[in-house]
């Protein structure tokens, strides 16, 4: 009994200390770099002193790739452990500017953001390094399933029993880009009262035309108001998933990688509408979107962004990653993942970038 | 006036057997039993908290075994009193009237002056003594004019001062309202001191039913006779009260004890027969009563004997084996017993 | 008396009860944990944007939120009451086989991560859930003000069972016994006597669980992302505007809710507690 208490507590100390020395460890690794440096936590951590941390933020869309991409980079790294971070966007960038949090690597659903929001202060570059589409996921549960394909499905969700979802444009470029999608559809279906019927008149948004551009605005979140019968509002794309899985909704935009990662059923949407593609790059910036803050963005292909922010604990280990990313390994992954990379990834500025990554880039 | 014709009840760790009783209208009947033996339960049962696993109870003439307990008219008064702690006192008597939809305040009000509480009517019940607790706990169950009283160690939680009250207090009840009482104790001294009829309760079984003077002069087995004891409970009139220093005449001797009862008062002097102490002659000793006896039973009891001597009253007395030897104790000789003045406990 | 210094007098405490003092440095540690963490960001909003809380006051989307809080709060709290009250009663003074796994059962909102309990309810409750689609014509879960209540409950309910259980178990049943003995059946005895003498613990357990249920953020937005309350509207502000926008508005609930808490604590403050005779 009293050999068996022993050991109880020996046991629970050591799997506290133990764990102690890891998040001992990150710090130690983030601290030693940044210019506060701890001299005393190097000392404190001896056996497990050349494990280093690298710290990720990215768009929830890009979880399932970076999952991959996380497990064959330690393989090649030894001693390097991957720690990430999948949350909108958006908020990806604000926990670095405005929460004081520090990334090694920043991956965005939106390469725009990284310099709308991000530059000067907390970065001076970007790479543009993949593509995604807008889809309508949907499942065998789906009203209509058996109808809906690539020419009727703006009939098939105004039709008043069908439910349907999309994300908060002002939280997740995938619900901007949701917007921006269906106005495109007017002009493509010729029908100019598409946006008006399954948005407008659902949520508080509307669109207007000037010459032949559109403006797409957006209240702020709380403001938005929506129609809750016939539409599912949500911050972040993947909370719709649980949504159609629970049959709450018959259809939700979505990209096109998450709609293959979750084995969803999904209509393809022509590309001159589902800003997939660089040849219609002209015909997507016709529209635009003000956001509730006041942000507008531009319609563009929808292209992942990543970049190394200013402040990150080990940028060194982080070029190595992005050069991981943006190589054949990486390119074979995201292929598989239903986001087809660009090659080679595009970026705003030669000279700033990382000297190890220019041979992988254009401008 | 109530029956209890073979009720069985099984409750966690407790059991009653094939329980039979008769309790007489108006009777103060105590049970009697060591912790354990299903007394709580027994009354709990009567009460109607449980029902029981099969058998019947009847109050008069009606069956009342699946009459809930609100409707059976009984006050039950627990060893805690289990007073209500978030009414006052007054609140807490009226309690059973507001059930009743009645209200007679002019009731509790002589209540509470029969039972010396009408100062305490306003007080919060968490600041009163455990003796004043009791009294308002009778008086909350008085109110509703029951027909039985049902009483749960009523006494084991006082001080022994507090004790003499409250027997005073149930005795008088039951000799001004002439209440069918039934007390449930584990103390002899107690048991025999109030009660008209005693049954004695073991291991959830009824083993002996007689009044206190054939019970105990008379025990049916002897385990009964050795839970009971031999305690000497000696009935007697104090003769004489000298600042405590208390003479008691018990069937024509004096026996001198301490106590603050008065001349006249009919009271138990109680005496452990392991404080008597046994001689062959009178030998130098502070102990103030000194009697001549003859030995009229003796019975070895493990590493004791216990010795019945008559010395113009029943004493009994514990020697241990060796010096029972050595002083030959045996039937129908003659010795000298002896016990102190402070080993004498009084009652009444 | 001789004054005594100060580190004279803590050097005598520590002799005299090592045990306290050491807890005591470390309850002190805890007591700080939560109040500078909280007291922090009051202080700085106060200091460098008072204007900012006093504009989130006005802001008419702010205070709608932080009422539906409050509001939808207040109803999971009744309906914890009305179910939680006798489960916990019956917790309390019953055994029964299985009595182990239904304690667990209840207990189980506490450790589910409350993302995922958002999902099991948009399940049962959505418009094709279990219960949810039998009653689509009747009641709208998803996005409305039963799904917030309904998120709410889940995530609340154990506070207050838990804490009702507690007080019905320190009530001795003899005083249930001698209440019925007086004539009040089984209801009025449990309402005249066992309610209010675990009136405290009731409370106590209501005020948390509607605490819970205000600050409640992952079940809510996972079954209504709309009618937003009010920590939904602190995330999307922080998501659209940042930590500038939002960090009013979190001042503001938590400013509110302690006010209120502070009030029924006082209030209350009169009450004894019986139980503990």
């Amino acid at each position: 009994m009293k050999i068996l208490t022993i050991t109880s507590i020996f046991a629970v100390l050591l799997i506290v200390f133990s764990g102690i020395g890891c998040v001992d460890n990150t710090d130690n690794a983030d601290e030693t770099q940044s210019e506060s440096g701890a001299e005393n936590f190097e000392k404190t951590t001896t056996e497990t002193q050349d494990i280093k941390v690298l710290k990720i933020f990215h768009a929830g869309s890009l979880s399932i790739p970076f999952e991959e991409l996380e497990i064959k980079f330690e393989e090649l790294h030894p001693g390097v452990d991957v720690q990430r971070e999948p949350s909108g966007s958006a908020k990806c960038v604000r926990m670095i500017t405005e929460l004081g949090r520090e990334a090694d690597i920043l991956a965005s659903a939106d390469y725009n953001l990284i310099p709308t929001m991000m530059m000067p202060d907390f970065a001076d570059w970007y790479v543009a390094f993949a593509k995604n589409q807008i889809v309508l996921a949907y499942t065998d549960d789906s009203k209509y399933s058996d109808e809906i394909n690539q020419d009727n499905w703006y009939e098939i969700l105004r039709r008043p029993d069908v439910v349907y979802g999309f994300s908060n444009p002002n939280d997740d470029p995938c619900g901007y880009r949701s917007q921006m999608v269906t106005q495109l559809a007017e002009t493509y279906y010729n029908d100019d009262q598409i946006y008006d019927d399954i948005m407008a008149a659902n949520v508080a948004m509307t669109a207007s035309a000037d010459n032949d551009t559109y403006l797409i605005t957006v209240p702020a979140s709380e403001a938005i108001n929506p129609n809750t019968n016939k539409v599912m509002v949500r911050s972040m794309e993947v909370e719709l998933s649980a949504a159609l899985e629970a049959g709450e909704i018959d259809y939700f935009y979505i990209y096109r990688s998450v709609a293959v990662q979750h084995g969803f059923k999904f209509i393809e949407l022509p590309s001159q509408i589902d800003l997939s593609s660089i040849q219609y790059a002209d015909t997507y910036k016709k529209v635009q979107l003000q956001m509730g803050d006041g942000t507008v963005v531009i319609g563009t292909p929808i292209v992942y962004g990543v970049t190394i922010p200013k402040n990150a604990p080990q940028p060194d280990l982080a070029v190595d990653f992005v050069e991981f990313l943006l190589g054949e390994e990486g390119q074979k992954v995201f292929n598989e993942n239903g986001q087809p990379p660009i090659v080679p990834a595009i970026t705003n500025n030669l000279e700033s970038v990382p000297q190890e990554l220019v041979p992988l880039l254009t401008e | 006036m109530i029956r209890i014709n073979d009720l069985n009840r099984r409750w966690k760790e407790f059991t009653l057997m094939d329980i039979d009783l008769h309790v007489n209208e108006g009777e103060y009947f105590v049970i009697l039993g060591p912790s354990g033996a299903g007394k709580t339960l027994l009354l709990e049962v009567i009460a109607g908290f449980h029902s029981p696993d099969s058998g019947e109870i009847f109050f008069g003439r009606k069956n009342i075994t699946d009459l809930p307990p609100e409707k059976r008219n009984v006050a039950f008064v627990y060893q805690n009193y289990s007073l209500f702690p978030h009414l006052n006192v007054l609140k807490n008597i009226e309690f059973g009237m507001r059930m009743k939809g009645t209200k007679d305040r002019a009731r509790i009000e002589k209540i509470a002056e029969y039972l010396n509480i009408s100062h305490l009517l306003h007080r919060n019940t968490y600041t009163l003594s455990g003796g004043e607790k009791q009294r308002i706990a009778i008086a909350r169950s008085l109110v509703t004019e029951p027909d039985v009283m049902l009483l749960d160690e009523p006494l084991s939680a006082l001080d022994p001062r507090a004790q003499d009250t409250g027997r005073k207090i149930l005795k008088k009840i039951h000799t001004d309202s002439r209440l069918t009482v039934i007390h449930v104790t584990h103390d002899q001294t107690e048991a025999r001191v109030m009660a008209d009829r005693i049954a004695v309760m073991m291991n959830g079984r009824i083993v002996q039913v007689d009044t206190p003077e054939k019970l105990f002069n008379r025990p049916i087995d002897d385990k009964i006779a050795h839970f009971l004891g031999v305690e000497n409970v000696l009935k007697g009139t104090v003769t004489a009260n000298d600042d405590g220093v208390t003479l008691i005449e018990v069937d024509g001797t004096i026996i001198e004890a301490i106590s603050d009862y008065a001349v006249g008062d009919v009271v138990y002097a109680c005496l452990r027969p392991e404080n008597v102490t046994l001689s062959k002659m009178r030998i130098k000793t502070s102990a103030r009563n000194i009697f001549e006896g003859e030995i009229i039973e003796s019975e070895i009891l493990g590493a004791l004997v216990r010795v019945k001597m008559d010395c113009g009253f029943i004493l009994n007395a514990f020697v241990t084996r060796q010096s029972a030897e050595e002083l030959e104790v045996k039937t129908g000789s003659h010795f000298i017993a002896s016990f102190k003045t402070t080993a004498v406990h009084v009652v009444l | 008396m001789k004054k005594i210094p100060s580190r004279e007098r803590l050097k005598k405490a520590v002799k005299a009860d090592p045990l306290m003092v050491s807890f005591s440095f470390l309850a002190l540690l805890l007591l700080l944990f939560v109040f500078l963490t909280l007291s922090y960001m009051i202080i700085v909003q106060v200091t460098s944007d008072f204007p900012g809380l006093i504009a989130a006051t006005k802001n008419e989307s702010v205070i709608k939120s932080i009422n539906l809080s409050m509001y939808a709060g207040l109803l999971a709290t009744v309906a914890s009451f009305l179910v939680g009250v006798p489960a916990a009663y019956i917790l309390a003074r019953k055994e029964f086989f299985g009595k182990h796994v239904v304690e667990s059962v209840l207990d189980i909102p506490v450790v589910v991560p409350h993302t995922v309990a958002g999902i099991a309810l948009l399940t049962i409750f959505g418009s094709r859930g279990l219960l949810g689609g039998p009653l689509e014509s009747y009641i709208q879960f998803r996005d409305a003000l039963p799904g917030i209540v309904i998120a709410m409950l889940f995530v609340s309910a154990p506070f207050l069972t838990n804490s009702a259980r507690e007080g019905f178990q320190n009530i001795d049943p003899r005083i249930e016994n001698a209440a019925r003995s007086l004539g009040a059946p089984l209801w009025k005895t449990f309402l005249l006597i066992t309610l209010p003498i675990a009136s405290r613990h009731l409370l106590i357990g209501s005020i948390m669980c509607w605490a819970r249920a205000i600050s409640e953020f992952g079940a809510v937005v996972m079954i209504a992302y709309y009618p937003m309350v009010g920590p939904t509207l602190i995330y999307e502000r922080f998501i659209s505007y940042g930590l500038s926008e939002s960090r009013p508005i979190a001042v503001l609930l938590i400013l509110v809710t302690l006010t209120i808490f502070i009030a029924v604590r006082l209030l209350s403050a009169g009450w004894r507690i019986y139980d503990t005779d």
